[in-house]
C-alpha cells in the first residue's frame, strides 16, 4: 500500500503548483559485479512449474539478462519427501508433474541449486490464501469515483481468513501474463495494512480496486487477470522490500538499499559463491474477467 | 568520578573568587530596554559604559543589569537600526533605568556607533551563534512572497538542507532531528508546512531568531546539533496595529494592541493558504474536493504586573491538510503553549520560569464513503500518532558585577509517545491496534559562569547534568543482538507499571567558550560543548517527512551524545560597516540511529529490532562576511565541510557520507535600497550535490527489474550540484494616514534550474522492458510570487 502514499506525495507536489518534474537522465555508473540471480516461485497451480536462473546486468542495459543454463536445480517436498528435478530447456528450468500439481498447501519446500562447484539451498512453505469470491467492473468517467481516466475499473472481492496473520501478494495483468502486461503488485496483511488490525474482515474496497492501473485503465474487450499469492512472513518482507526499491521516487521515498536473499551457500567446507534472488512458495487464488 | 569532582570544585573556587573580588563600592544599574514605537522588549541591545569595554547586552526579555563603581558614568544603549541613546547617570545606590529606543529615522541604517558594540560577534563570548532580526529577514528574497524563518537561516554558514521539499535542515553535519526548535521555549517537532515549503512561523509574530550551532551555553540541552530559538513578539503596548499580507499562496493577518498601555498587550496572528480554493475552477469532477491547505494561529499576551513581575502567555496551533474528496484525508500539525513568569528579585538577580506544553500529531484516513456501491460495507482505515510533552524550567541569572554573571537553573520535561494507533473498519466490524505508549522524563541542572576580567579576555564555562528516565506504563522489549544489519530477534518483553523505571541514563555535559580580543577589531574564540539527545526521529527517507515518528531513548536505543570543538575568529571594521567571521569545527556524534536495509518504521511494535546504532563525525570551515550599514547590505557565507558515519552492518562497516553532506555551500544575500521606497534583493545559493547510491545492476525477478548496488557501498555518488537564484523587488506605497502598504514581487529559481531532489531507477511506465534513471526535481521552473503587505 506504499504506492498509495507514493502517488499522494507526487500528486500533492504537483497540484501545489510547485511544478515538480521528473526527467529521464543519463547516468555514468560503472558496470557492477555480476551475480547469479535465482527467480524461483513455486505455487500450487496445476501443471508445469518454471524457475529462471540468470545473471545480473547493468541496470539500464537493454535486452534480457544472460541466462545460466548449466545449473542443477532440484525441489524437495520436505513434508512428503517427493523430489522434483527441474530440467533446463528453452531458456528456463522446468518441471512437469505429468498429473496434478507440485505445490501443496502447508507443505514445506527446499530448493537446491548446484552451480559453479557450489551448492545453495533455500526453503519456504505454502500458506493458505483467501479465496476470490467475486470480480466485477465498472465503467467510470474521468474525475468521477476516483478515476483519473475514462475506462473500466475492475474490483475483486475476498475476505481475510480469521485467525492466523495472512500475508498476500496481489498481482494483476492485462490480457496475458507476460512481463510487459503486469499492471500492479500490492501486498496486504490480513487484507489490510498491518498485523492484527483487520483479521477476518473483507478486503477493503481500495484493496479490491488496487488491481487497476489508474493511468491506463482497462479498455473495452481487455482481459483482467488477478492472482492472489499467499506469502510466508520472510517472503512478504522480501517482496515488499523489492517494492520499496522499485518505487523509490517521490518525497517520501526511501533511499536505495539492496534486497537480501534467502538462498544460502551450503557447500561443504564453505563456498565463496553468492546467489541473489529469492525462493518463494504460494497458494494461488485467481480470477479473470473481460471488460465489455 | 574523581575528574568530575575536580571539575566541580574548580568551578566553585573560581566562582567564589569572582564574587570576592569586589572590594570597591559598587552599585547596580538595571532595567528594561524597549522599542519606543511599539513597546516591544529589545533583545541583545548593547548597554555599556562609553569608552570602556565594560558592558552587557539585554537578555531575551529585554532586561539588563550592569554593576559599576559608584560615581558618574555615561551609559550608552545601542543597536543596529536604532538611534543610540547616551545618558549620564550618577550612581549613588542601586538604580533602575528603563530605556526606550527609537528606530533610526533613516531606513538606510547610516547611524553608526563607534566602539562599545557589545552585541557584535567580535565582542561576544560565544562561538557559533547567528542572530537574525525579523527586519533582516524581511529584506531577503522570498519564496512566493512569504518571509520565512527557516529559509533565512539556511543562508547562514553551517546550515544545509537536502533540497527543496526537505522538511528539515542540517546543522554542521548533524541529522535534521538534532535541531532543537523552540517557539517561545516550547519545542516544535515539525517546523514546516506543505512538506517543507513554508516554515510554520508566522513572520508577523516573530521578533527574533537565534541559531546556536556550537559552544552551547549550559542552559541549552536536549539536542546535539543546534538550538533554533525563536522569540515571538510581545504585541504592541502603545497603539493598536494591524499587519497583513495577501499573496498568491496565502494570506496573513495579525492584530496587536495594548490591553493597558505600557502595561500589557497582546498579539494574534493567523495565516491560511488557499491553493486548493484557487485551483478549484481548474479541477473537475471529484477532483473538486481536493484539499490542500495549511493554517496557523499564533497568539501571545503579556502582563507587566509591577516593576518586578511580568507574565507572558503564548500559544501556537498549526495544521496541514491534504485530501482527495472525502475518501483520503491526511493532516498533521503542532500545538504549543507557553506560560512564562519574569521576576526581578533585585537589580542583580533575574528569574524566568517557563512552563510549556507541546503536541505534535498526524492522522491518515482512507475510506470508501463516496465510491462504494449500494449495499457494500462502509470501510475505513485510520491511523494516528502523536507525541506530547510538558516542561518546566526555572532559570536564573545573577549579575554579580560588570565582569561576572552566573546562569543557573533546573529543567524537566515529561514526554508521552503514542507511536501509532490503527483502526480498521468493515461495516459493523471494527478492529483497533494500539502500539505501546512510551514515557520519558528528562531532567537537567545547569550552572555557568560568564567572566570578563578585562576587555581582552572573557570566558563562559559551565556544566550541565542531564538525566533521562524511560518510564512505564510501557512494555520493554529485549532483542537478541545477532548479526549487525539484520533484523534482531525478540527474546522477551516485560511490562512495567505507571511511572516505573525501565532504564535511566545520565550525562555530565561540560561547556566552555573563551574569547581573546586582539584589539578592538579582532578577536579569536574557542569553545567546547558536549550535548546529549534522548529522542530520535525515525526516518529512512531522503529527508524526514511529517509522517516519521519520534521515539525516546529506551533500553534498546541509547541517547545520542555529541562533542563539538570550535575555533573562531571575528573581525569588525572600525566604522562598523563590515563584519567577518570564520570558524572551524569538529564534531563527534555517538549513537545516532541507522536502519537495517528495508526497515519497517511504520506501525511496527518491534521497530527497535530494525534500528542500528551508528557514529558520525563532521568537520568544516565556515566563513561569513556581512555588511549591515549603507544602501547595499547583505552577506556572503561559505561552508566547506564533511559529514560521515559508520554503522556496523552497513557499507561493510566502513565510513560513508551522510545523506546531507555537502562539500561546498555558498550563499550570497544582497539587498540594495534604490530609494526610501524601492528596494531590490537577491539571493544565490550553490551547494555540492548530496551523496546518493546508484544501482549498478538489476536483478530480473518475476517480471521485475530490481535495482541493485553490487558494491554494497552507500552514498558513493553525488547528485548534480544545487544552485538557484532568487530575486525580489519591494515597492513601498505612500503612507496614507496610518496606512502603509507595500508590493513585493519575487522570482524564485530565476534561471529555472531543475535541481535534483533524488535520482532513482525504474522500469518505463509504458514499456516494462525498458529501464531508466529518473531525476526528480521538486521545483522545475521559475516560481513567481506577488504579495501585498499592509499595516495600519
Amino acid at each position: 500500500m506504499k504506492k498509495q502514499f507514493f502517488r499522494l506525495s507526487i500528486f500533492a507536489a504537483l497540484i501545489a503548483g510547485f511544478s515538480s518534474c521528473t526527467d529521464v537522465i543519463d547516468l555514468d555508473v560503472p558496470e557492477g559485479t555480476s551475480y547469479p540471480v535465482l527467480d524461483a516461485w513455486i505455487t500450487n497451480e496445476p501443471g508445469t512449474q518454471y524457475i529462471r536462473f540468470t545473471k545480473s546486468v547493468s541496470y539500464t542495459q537493454s535486452g534480457a539478462a544472460p541466462i545460466i543454463s548449466n545449473a542443477t536445480i532440484t525441489l524437495y517436498d520436505e513434508t512428503t519427501g517427493d523430489v522434483y528435478p527441474f530440467i533446463f530447456a528453452d531458456s528456463v528450468y522446468k518441471c512437469d508433474p505429468s498429473s496434478g500439481q507440485i505445490g501443496h498447501l502447508n507443505h514445506t519446500y527446499r530448493l537446491r541449486v548446484e552451480y559453479d562447484s557450489n551448492i545453495y539451498e533455500a526453503t519456504d512453505t505454502i500458506k493458505p490464501v483467501a479465496a476470490i469470491t467475486k470480480v466485477d467492473y465498472k465503467y467510470k468517467e474521468k474525475n468521477t469515483d476516483g478515476a483519473q481516466k475514462d475506462g473500466y475499473y475492475v474490483r475483486f472481492y475476498a475476505t481475510d481468513m480469521a485467525g492466523q496473520t495472512d500475508y498476500t501478494w496481489i498481482r494483476s495483468y492485462r490480457n496475458d501474463m507476460t512481463k510487459g502486461n503486469i499492471l500492479e503488485d500490492n501486498y496486504v496483511i490480513d487484507g489490510g495494512f498491518s498485523e492484527g488490525l483487520s483479521d477476518g474482515q473483507e478486503f477493503p474496497q481500495f484493496v479490491g480496486e488496487s488491481v487497476n492501473d489508474y493511468e491506463h485503465p482497462f479498455l473495452k474487450g481487455d482481459l483482467a487477470i488477478i492472482k492472489l499469492r499467499s506469502l510466508t512472513y520472510p517472503s512478504y518482507f522480501w517482496v515488499t522490500s523489492v517494492q520499496t526499491q522499485m518505487q523509490s521516487g517521490g518525497l517520501f521515498a526511501t533511499v536505495l538499499a539492496n534486497v537480501g536473499t534467502n538462498v544460502r551457500n551450503i557447500t561443504d567446507g564453505g563456498g565463496k559463491g553468492k546467489i541473489l534472488g529469492w525462493f518463494g512458495t504460494s497458494a494461488v487464488s485467481d480470477t479473470s474477467i473481460t471488460t465489455n | 568520578m574523581k575528574t568530575r569532582l575536580v571539575k566541580l570544585l574548580s568551578i566553585g573556587i573560581l566562582l567564589l573568587w569572582a564574587l570576592q573580588s569586589n572590594a570597591q563600592q559598587r552599585f547596580t544599574l538595571s532595567g528594561y530596554v524597549k522599542d519606543q514605537q511599539n513597546g516591544e522588549s529589545l533583545i541583545g541591545i548593547s548597554v555599556s559604559k562609553a569608552g570602556t569595554g565594560l558592558g552587557t547586552v539585554t537578555n531575551e526579555y529585554g532586561f539588563y543589569s550592569l554593576t559599576l563603581p559608584a560615581g558618574d558614568h555615561d551609559i550608552q544603549f545601542s543597536y543596529i537600526g536604532y538611534a543610540p541613546i547616551k545618558t549620564h547617570i550618577t550612581l549613588k545606590g542601586n538604580q533602575t533605568l528603563d530605556i526606550k529606543l527609537d528606530k533610526s529615522s533613516s531606513q538606510l541604517n547610516t547611524v553608526t556607533v563607534i566602539g562599545d558594540k557589545q552585541e557584535k560577534a567580535v565582542n561576544t563570548l560565544n562561538t557559533s551563534i547567528n542572530r537574525l532580526d525579523i527586519a533582516q529577514m524581511k529584506k531577503m528574497p522570498t519564496f512566493m512572497g512569504e518571509v520565512d524563518v527557516l529559509r533565512s537561516i539556511q543562508t547562514l554558514p553551517g546550515v544545509q538542507t537536502v533540497g527543496e521539499g526537505a522538511s528539515g535542515f542540517n546543522v554542521r553535519g548533524g541529522a535534521a532531528d538534532e535541531n532543537l526548535i523552540l517557539l517561545d521555549e516550547a519545542p516544535v517537532y515539525n517546523s514546516t508546512h506543505m512538506l517543507g515549503f513554508f516554515s510554520v512561523f508566522n513572520p508577523d509574530a516573530v521578533k527574533s531568531v537565534n541559531l546556536i550551532k556550537g559552544g552551547f551555553p549550559a542552559e541549552f540541552g536536549g539536542r546535539t546539533s543546534s538550538v533554533l530559538d525563536i522569540r515571538m513578539k510581545d504585541g504592541n503596548n502603545q497603539n493598536m496595529a494591524v499587519n497583513g499580507g495577501i499573496s498568491n499562496v496565502f494570506s496573513r493577518l495579525s492584530i496587536e494592541a495594548p490591553i493597558v498601555k505600557d502595561q500589557s498587550s497582546f498579539i494574534v496572528a493567523a495565516r491560511r493558504s488557499y491553493i486548493d480554493i484557487l485551483m478549484k475552477p481548474f479541477l473537475s469532477g471529484d477532483m473538486k474536493d481536493t484539499k490542500l491547505n495549511f493554517y496557523d494561529i499564533t497568539a501571545k499576551a503579556n502582563f507587566k504586573m509591577n516593576k518586578t513581575n511580568t507574565l507572558f502567555v503564548s500559544g501556537y496551533l498549526g495544521r496541514d491538510v491534504f485530501g482527495f474528496g472525502t475518501d483520503v484525508n491526511m493532516n498533521w500539525g503542532n500545538k504549543t503553549a507557553t506560560v512564562r513568569w519574569n521576576h526581578v528579585f533585585n537589580n542583580r538577580l533575574f528569574m524566568n520560569l517557563t512552563t510549556f506544553y507541546s503536541n505534535y500529531d498526524y492522522s491518515l484516513e482512507f475510506n470508501n464513503g463516496s465510491t462504494k456501491n449500494e449495499g457494500d460495507n462502509y470501510q475505513a482505515y485510520n491511523w494516528t500518532s502523536n507525541i506530547i510533552n510538558y516542561g518546566v524550567k526555572p532559570g536564573f541569572t545573577y549579575y554579580v558585577n560588570a565582569k561576572n554573571s552566573v546562569h543557573f537553573g533546573v529543567q524537566g520535561i515529561y514526554y508521552t509517545f503514542k507511536p501509532g494507533k490503527g483502526i480498521s473498519q468493515d461495516g459493523a466490524n471494527t478492529n483497533v491496534k494500539n502500539l505501546t505508549q512510551q514515557h520519558g522524563l528528562e531532567g537537567a541542572v545547569y550552572l555557568d559562569h560568564e567572566w570578563k576580567p578585562s576587555k581582552k579576555f572573557g570566558v563562559q564555562y559551565g556544566l550541565r547534568l542531564s538525566e533521562y528516565q524511560f518510564l512505564g506504563n510501557s512494555t520493554a522489549y529485549y532483542y537478541n543482538d545477532t548479526t549487525p544489519g539484520i533484523r534482531k530477534t525478540l527474546i522477551g518483553s516485560k511490562t512495567y507499571g505507571s511511572n516505573e523505571l525501565i532504564k535511566a541514563y545520565h550525562y555530565l555535559e561540560p561547556r566552555i567558550n573563551i574569547r581573546y580580543g586582539i584589539n578592538d577589531n579582532n578577536a579569536v574564540k574557542a569553545s567546547f560543548a558536549r550535548t546529549t539527545q534522548y529522542m530520535h526521529q525515525l526516518s529512512n527517507t531522503a529527508s524526514p517527512t511529517p509522517l516519521d515518528i519520534w521515539t525516546p531513548s529506551t533500553n534498546n536505543v541509547q541517547p545520542q551524545v555529541a562533542d563539538q570543538y570550535t575555533l573562531g575568529y571575528a573581525y569588525d571594521a572600525t566604522n562598523g560597516k563590515y563584519e567577518i567571521s570564520a570558524e572551524v569545527f569538529y564534531k563527534n556524534m555517538n549513537h545516532q540511529l541507522d536502519y537495517i536495509d528495508n526497515a519497517n518504521l511504520q506501525l511496527n511494535q518491534y521497530i527497535e529490532a530494525d534500528l542500528l546504532p551508528s557514529k558520525s563525525r563532521s568537520y568544516g570551515l565556515e566563513v561569513m562576511a556581512k555588511k549591515e550599514i549603507g544602501t547595499t547590505t547583505g552577506w556572503i557565507s561559505y561552508t566547506l565541510s564533511k559529514s560521515e558515519r559508520k554503522t556496523e552492518g552497513i557499507n561493510q562497516n566502513e565510513w560513508f557520507l551522510n545523506r546531507y553532506d555537502r562539500t561546498h555551500n555558498v550563499n550570497v544575500v544582497v539587498t540594495h535600497e534604490f530609494t526610501k521606497r524601492t528596494s531590490f534583493s537577491a539571493n544565490w545559493v550553490y551547494a555540492t550535490g548530496t551523496p546518493t547510491t546508484y544501482a549498478d545492476s538489476r536483478l530480473e525477478y518475476q517480471g521485475w527489474d530490481i535495482p541493485y548496488n553490487s558494491t554494497d557501498k552507500r552514498n558513493t555518488y553525488r547528485m548534480p550540484a544545487f544552485h538557484r537564484l532568487d530575486v525580489s523587488l519591494t515597492l513601498k506605497g505612500k503612507q496614507l494616514r496610518r496606512w502603509k502598504g507595500e508590493w513585493v514581487f519575487s522570482l524564485y529559481n530565476v534561471y529555472a534550474r531543475r535541481n535534483a531532489y533524488s535520482i532513482y531507477f525504474q522500469q518505463n511506465e509504458d514499456d516494462k522492458n525498458k529501464r531508466e534513471a529518473i531525476r526528480l526535481s521538486i521545483i522545475g521552473s521559475v516560481i513567481p510570487g506577488i504579495t501585498y503587505n499592509f499595516k495600519f
